[in-house]
């Protein structure tokens, strides 16, 4: 009996010793540690001018950054696979945020899909084709801005990116609208 | 198209799925309608071993209509999972488990397979009867009482979580947050029929976020909702003619988590529900020392059984041995 727990709790400090990245959840740290973006440099971060982009969306028609950005206020982009979160913050956005800010342009970014039409089909089987939602086949949006599921990117109206981080619940990104010039 | 990230975000999702929905329905008697870390009353220890496979099937969204998975999505994840359980004094016990998870993944095409170590759970539970409490013949009042266990578990995350380093790999295998839950277990068997309540509630702790699936933001509070759990089970034993034991246990589980809270301010994107059924068969020997058992978990992919969580199906087998 002695030994079986001796066993065991050898081998569960060998796991527990032995895995990296343990102590990040098991003492969180609150520390700000977001690497310093120079000024004036080009880049998908926060504070960084965002490279133009021309990408389709799933109804074919290529849309330009700048030229959404000329008379807009902001470009937003939502990255979705459709899943639950996905669609808990993508509805959110719809019935919360958009409306607030007409002068916004909002696009949702499917960076899964690896085709329009497949990008297409899972837009409206998720019931979002009052959206206009990107197809991005070929990860440029993804890779630009090093997004994810559920990021979420702000783009000001002379190019400056304005937030780059999780929708998580959709505060953020409404003070960052806010807070636009 | 790489996908890492989002099969890293759909690794988070499916450990979700990891607490023990059912996991803990005992039977005093020992070998009873399931269990895996409530040993029986007299025992000195137990220990347990349970292989699982989880298949994912569409899920519900926040509205709780069931959607499909793309087409070609294959998501599966399998869970090993070791227990202990000591006796610490007559009416008291104490477990710890630990997991660990494979992610097999395809979704619209991606393949990914990732795993890593679960987040581990350390249970308390307190005995609140002495004696025995399953009966053959009610002959009076006092044979109707059931076995009630008061317990506390503390998940600890020592799973990969999304705000871990996770830049290289799709390992993403628990929550990340620490959890305390009450739970309540009364069990009845009358030979050869058997009842289980469980509930639970849980409430996590509010931790430190600076970082997200590898890129550092800035740093913010967060805390997942509260988590309640219900679960009832019947059960029915045969006796073979060498007197081990079969038991048909059917189950059902409702599990909820609340919105939670980004500093301070509402996060409904966590908000969960999920109801499911599951079907549990356990051999026991004689003195009820092994137990082998094999368990399938079915949600129901329709509206309105789940919102904002994938819909799956469980299959596991467990064997545990108790130390008289």
């Amino acid at each position: 009996m002695c030994c079986v727990s001796r066993w065991l709790a050898l081998g569960l400090i060998l796991l527990l010793t032995g895995c990296q990245d343990l102590t990040d959840d098991l003492a969180p740290s609150g520390a700000d540690k977001r690497p310093a973006v120079q000024a004036g440099s080009s880049g998908g971060r926060v504070g960084q001018l965002s490279p133009d982009f021309t990408i389709e969306d799933t109804l074919y028609t290529p849309h330009s950054l700048y030229t959404e950005l000329t008379g807009a206020d902001a470009v937003v982009l939502y990255f979705t696979m459709w899943c639950p979160i996905c669609d808990s913050h993508s509805s959110h956005l719809r019935r919360y945020v958009v409306p607030e800010f007409p002068n916004v342009r909002f696009f949702l970014v499917d960076y899964v899909d690896d085709s329009v039409a497949a990008s297409r089909a899972a837009q409206m089987a998720n019931g979002y084709t009052d959206f206009t939602v990107l197809a991005d086949v070929d990860d440029r949006l993804e890779t630009l801005y090093d997004a994810a599921m559920g990021t979420t990117v702000v783009i000001d109206s002379t190019g400056i990116v304005r937030m780059n981080e999780d929708y998580k619940n959709g505060d953020k990104l409404r003070q960052t609208l806010e807070s636009l010039p | 198209m790489t996908g890492r990230r989002f099969l890293r975000r759909m690794a988070l999702a499916t450990v979700l799925g990891l607490s023990p929905v059912v996991a803990w329905s005992a039977s005093c008697c020992g070998g009873g309608s399931s269990s895996s870390l409530v040993m029986p009353k007299f025992s000195r220890a137990m220990v347990a071993a349970s292989m699982a496979t989880e298949h994912y099937d569409g899920f519900w969204d926040s509205d709780g209509t069931y959607r499909e998975d793309p087409p070609n999505s294959d998501l599966n994840q399998y869970r090993f999972n070791l227990g202990y359980a000591q006796r610490l004094a007559s009416r008291w016990q104490a477990s710890v488990s630990l997991p660990y998870v494979w992610n097999s993944n395809r979704y619209s095409g991606l393949d990914s397979h990732t795993d890593g170590l679960g987040d581990a759970a350390v249970g308390f539970w307190y005995e609140a009867f002495d004696n025995i409490k399953c009966v053959w013949k009610v002959r009076n009042w006092a044979d109707l009482e059931p076995a009630i266990y008061l317990g506390a578990t503390l998940t600890v995350p020592t799973g990969i979580s999304p705000y871990d380093d996770v830049s290289n790999n799709f390992d993403i295998t628990g929550r990340g947050f620490y959890r305390l839950d009450a739970n309540l277990l009364l069990d009845k068997t009358i030979y050869p029929w058997n009842a289980t309540l469980a509930l639970s509630y849980g409430k996590y702790l509010e931790r430190d976020v600076n970082r997200e699936y590898g890129n550092y933001v800035e740093p913010y509070r967060k805390r997942l909702g509260d988590r309640r759990l219900a679960s009832a089970s019947v059960g029915y034993t045969y006796f073979l003619e060498s007197m081990d034991t079969l038991t048909f246990t059917l189950a059902y589980s409702h599990l909820e988590e609340a919105a939670g809270r980004i500093d301070g301010q509402p996060d409904p994107s966590t908000e969960m529900l999920k109801r499911a059924f599951a079907a549990t068969v356990a051999l026991a020997t004689m003195d009820r020392d092994w137990v082998l058992k094999g368990s399938l978990s079915h949600a129901i992919p329709e509206n309105g059984w789940g919102k904002n969580f994938p819909v799956t199906n469980v299959l596991s087998l467990e064997v545990s041995h108790v130390l008289r």
